[in-house]
């Protein structure tokens, strides 16, 4: 595009290079003028490499296999000769084989013992570790029927065997609800909570009303069923649904922020169990849908990459209960990424000579992780060259 | 911006390169192309290739397609490029990884998996009509709106290798299909289809070609397949396929024969070739008819229930979802979904 002319500036910008990161230094060759090297020139691939490298381990750690694999080839790609890099895919691969064997080994158990939701979850997981899985697609497609379900919201007095009992008229099949909703061992059910209850091939649902879309409304408690107890074992006696059963003992609010949250129309959901709330401050079945619904509005923002809309929602989730499944490893990943973000726009703005931008976006960095050696270097920089330019104006 | 500044302009993105290579290690960052200036490290070359990845550095005016060209094998595999890097514009000098083969076939993520709707329509006038007349313009806002938000519409025959695990399509893939046969299509929805570079589907129902001035006859459809259109059967009388109520197996028998077989004929003798893809009149199928429609030699077969298609999805129970013409643009777009998010990690 033009040539060179400008030294001083030339000048700056190599020094900003030979700045380098923090990161970097450790495999850049510490002599970045040493002479040409036969074949492909290190200087040139190794940051490159190494960037992808560190991605890939950090995809790793973060149990992402198959993406992490994806990034050491292109590691490998840039540095074909790198052993340690091969040899780190080779021993990845080795992870995810096993690792889609064994999905394909308890898809089939699970087929075996009619769970197909289970089935269905193994098979598609073990296609997402290895997307060109012959076994488990056909296993999928072929074998593994697409389940209907009923959606079961859970009232005081339900314990899966009850459920069992009632939908598919046979008690021993608690199992199948206790597997398919993922459940801890002997779980106490929660009034107020769904359940799924999956249509068992070849079992057909005993339940009048398990054709209907799911029964949102609960039952009045009757006196004859026991407390939820601790174990899914046999225990309560089948009650005949009866009329009463539909009948509203949940607020409607509540039942309206439910069923918002099961069209992840997560805002509808926090406004409508917010209103809840205001009148009965401190319900716990409110609180559960609220931490529910926080969550699902998170995980589905930071799916948009709205990451920081999805810290606010962190936040807030944090406030009700810090501890919430991995509400804190995603609130991390959250900041780390509109930092990046920030980062990113920093260098947008300085190749675009926006230096004052530039270094804004890099204080929002600092701001957020003080400890940023890379932010503050780049801002240093960026100072000089404006100081340079200004001079240069004046003259 | 004036020419007088772009030198400096061009010195920063030099400096921005090893900025870009500091960001923290989960994004790739932006590296602009390498300055060949006299006494500095050897030149880096213009593309890292291994037998799975392409990684190359934006030049000036990059998009998918002028890179799917360089490195693919022509721009129709922008897609690549445009799925893999999650973007559609590139900054100069940035780095960019371009997958030389397909990665995912089966779409399936740990986040969730990839669905393909595919969209049914029938008649097309220039003013709406009932459910099933969709306005000329509507049709057209709507192909626009697939065009410009990044829809890629395949064929019929691409799904269908999707659902055997033979293709990968791309991620906002869609599909368009008109059902009957109506020569509407060709005034109004072909020359749209045409302007945008989509192609379609026709399902037709042979006792319907050529019956009547609202109907397109054989050498319509043989033009249209020649514009690169693809002709499909929707049976021969557009008829339930399920078996009746006291209907013996013997007539059930002689009904499929004559459902099934006979546009089979009609498109050997029509088109020169038989119809692999069946759409079920009225949507409407049930276990029993699929070993029937194998049977005839159909590989795929669509109902219209309302929702997208896993690649694994049991091809002879794809599913399609009707466009009618009181949707608004806001009711057309929730039939776009193109992800079905499912925790499987």
């Amino acid at each position: 595009m033009m040539a060179a002319g400008r030294g001083w500036l030339a000048a700056a910008a190599l020094g900003l290079a030979l700045g380098g990161c923090a990161v970097l230094t450790s495999t850049t060759p510490s002599e970045p003028e040493a002479g040409p090297a036969p074949g492909p020139a290190p200087v040139a691939r190794d940051p490159l490499a190494a960037r992808h490298r560190q991605q890939a381990e950090a995809l790793q750690r973060d149990g992402q296999l198959r993406r992490a694999a994806e990034e050491w080839k292109i590691a490998l790609a840039i540095a074909p000769a790198d052993a340690q890099a091969r040899e780190a895919l080779r021993a990845l691969q080795g992870r995810i084989d096993q690792a889609v064997a064994e999905h394909l080994d308890e898809g089939r158990k699970a087929l075996a013992r009619g769970v197909h939701v289970e089935a269905r979850r193994r098979f598609l997981a073990a296609l997402a570790l290895d997307p060109f899985n012959r076994a488990a697609f056909d296993a999928l497609q072929g074998d593994t029927r697409e389940v209907e379900f009923i959606t079961h919201t859970v009232r005081a007095g339900d314990t899966l065997s009850a459920l069992a009992q009632r939908y598919y008229g046979d008690r021993s099949r608690s199992e199948v609800i206790w597997e398919t909703n993922h459940l801890p061992p002997r779980p106490r059910l929660v009034a107020g909570t769904t359940l799924k209850i999956p249509e068992i091939p070849g079992v057909p649902f005993v339940h009048p009303e398990a054709r209907r879309p799911a029964p949102v409304l609960a039952a009045i408690p009757t006196p004859d069923v026991p407390r939820p107890g601790p174990t899914p074992g046999p225990a309560a006696p089948a009650t005949p649904p009866t009329k009463e059963e539909f009948t509203s003992e949940i607020n409607p609010l509540l039942v309206e922020a439910r069923e918002a949250l099961e069209r992840s129309d997560y805002r509808d959901a926090i406004e409508t169990v917010d209103k809840f709330l205001s009148g009965k401050p401190g319900d716990q079945e409110g609180l559960t849908l609220k931490k529910q619904a926080l969550y699902g509005q998170a995980k589905s923002q930071i799916g948009a990459r709205q990451y920081g809309e999805s810290i606010q929602s962190l936040n807030q989730l944090a406030r009700l209960q810090p501890d919430y499944e991995d509400a804190p490893a995603l609130l991390r990943q959250a900041r780390t990424r509109v930092i990046e973000q920030h980062y990113t726009q920093g260098v947008r703005y300085y190749r675009e000579e926006k230096l004052r931008q530039a270094i804004a976006e890099w204080r929002v960095v600092l701001e957020m992780d003080p400890g940023n050696a890379n932010a503050r270097r780049n801002i240093d920089q960026a100072e000089k060259l404006l100081r340079g330019l200004e001079q240069r104006m004046k003259k | 911006m004036g020419r007088r500044v772009r030198g400096s302009v061009v010195l920063v993105g030099v400096a921005a390169l090893w900025l870009g290579a500091c960001a923290t290690a989960t994004t790739p960052a932006p590296v602009p192309a390498p300055a060949a200036a006299p006494g500095k490290p050897p030149p880096r070359p213009a593309a890292y290739q291994s037998e799975d990845f392409i990684v190359t550095f934006a030049q000036p005016g990059d998009t998918p397609e002028t890179l799917a060209e360089r490195y693919l094998g022509g721009a129709d595999k922008a897609w690549m490029v445009e799925d893999y890097t999650g973007l559609r514009a590139f900054a100069t000098g940035q780095e960019i990884v371009i997958p030389r083969r397909p990665w995912n076939p089966a779409g399936v993520t740990p986040g969730g998996y990839q669905i393909v709707p595919i969209l049914t329509y029938h008649n097309l006038a220039e003013q709406a009509k009932g459910r099933l007349v969709l306005a000329a313009a509507t049709f057209r806002e709507q192909m626009r709106y697939l065009k410009a938000n990044g829809y890629r519409v395949v064929s019929l025959a691409e799904f269908v290798e999707f659902t055997g695990l033979n293709r990968q399509l791309p991620q906002r893939a869609v599909v368009l299909t008109f059902d009957d046969g109506y020569r509407a299509f060709k005034d109004h929805a072909y020359p749209v289809l045409k302007e945008l570079g989509f192609t379609a589907t026709l399902f037709i129902y042979t006792d319907w070609v050529g019956a009547g001035r609202a109907a397109l006859s054989w050498a319509e459809l043989r033009e249209l397949a020649a514009a690169g259109m693809d002709i499909q059967a929707h049976s021969k009388t557009h008829g339930d396929l399920r078996r009746a109520q006291g209907e013996t197996e013997a007539q059930y028998a002689r009904r499929m024969q004559a459902e099934l077989e006979q546009p089979q004929e009609l498109f050997k003798r029509h088109l020169g070739r038989r119809s692999p893809v069946l759409a079920y009149p009225y949507g409407r199928w049930e276990e029993g008819l699929l070993p029937k429609v194998k049977g005839y030699g159909y590989v795929a077969a669509f109902s219209v229930r309302r929702q997208g298609n896993a690649s694994f999805v049991r091809p002879l129970a794809a599913h399609r979802s009707q466009i009618y013409s009181e949707m608004t643009l806001d009711d057309f777009v929730k039939n776009l979904n193109v992800f079905q998010e499912e925790n499987l990690r």
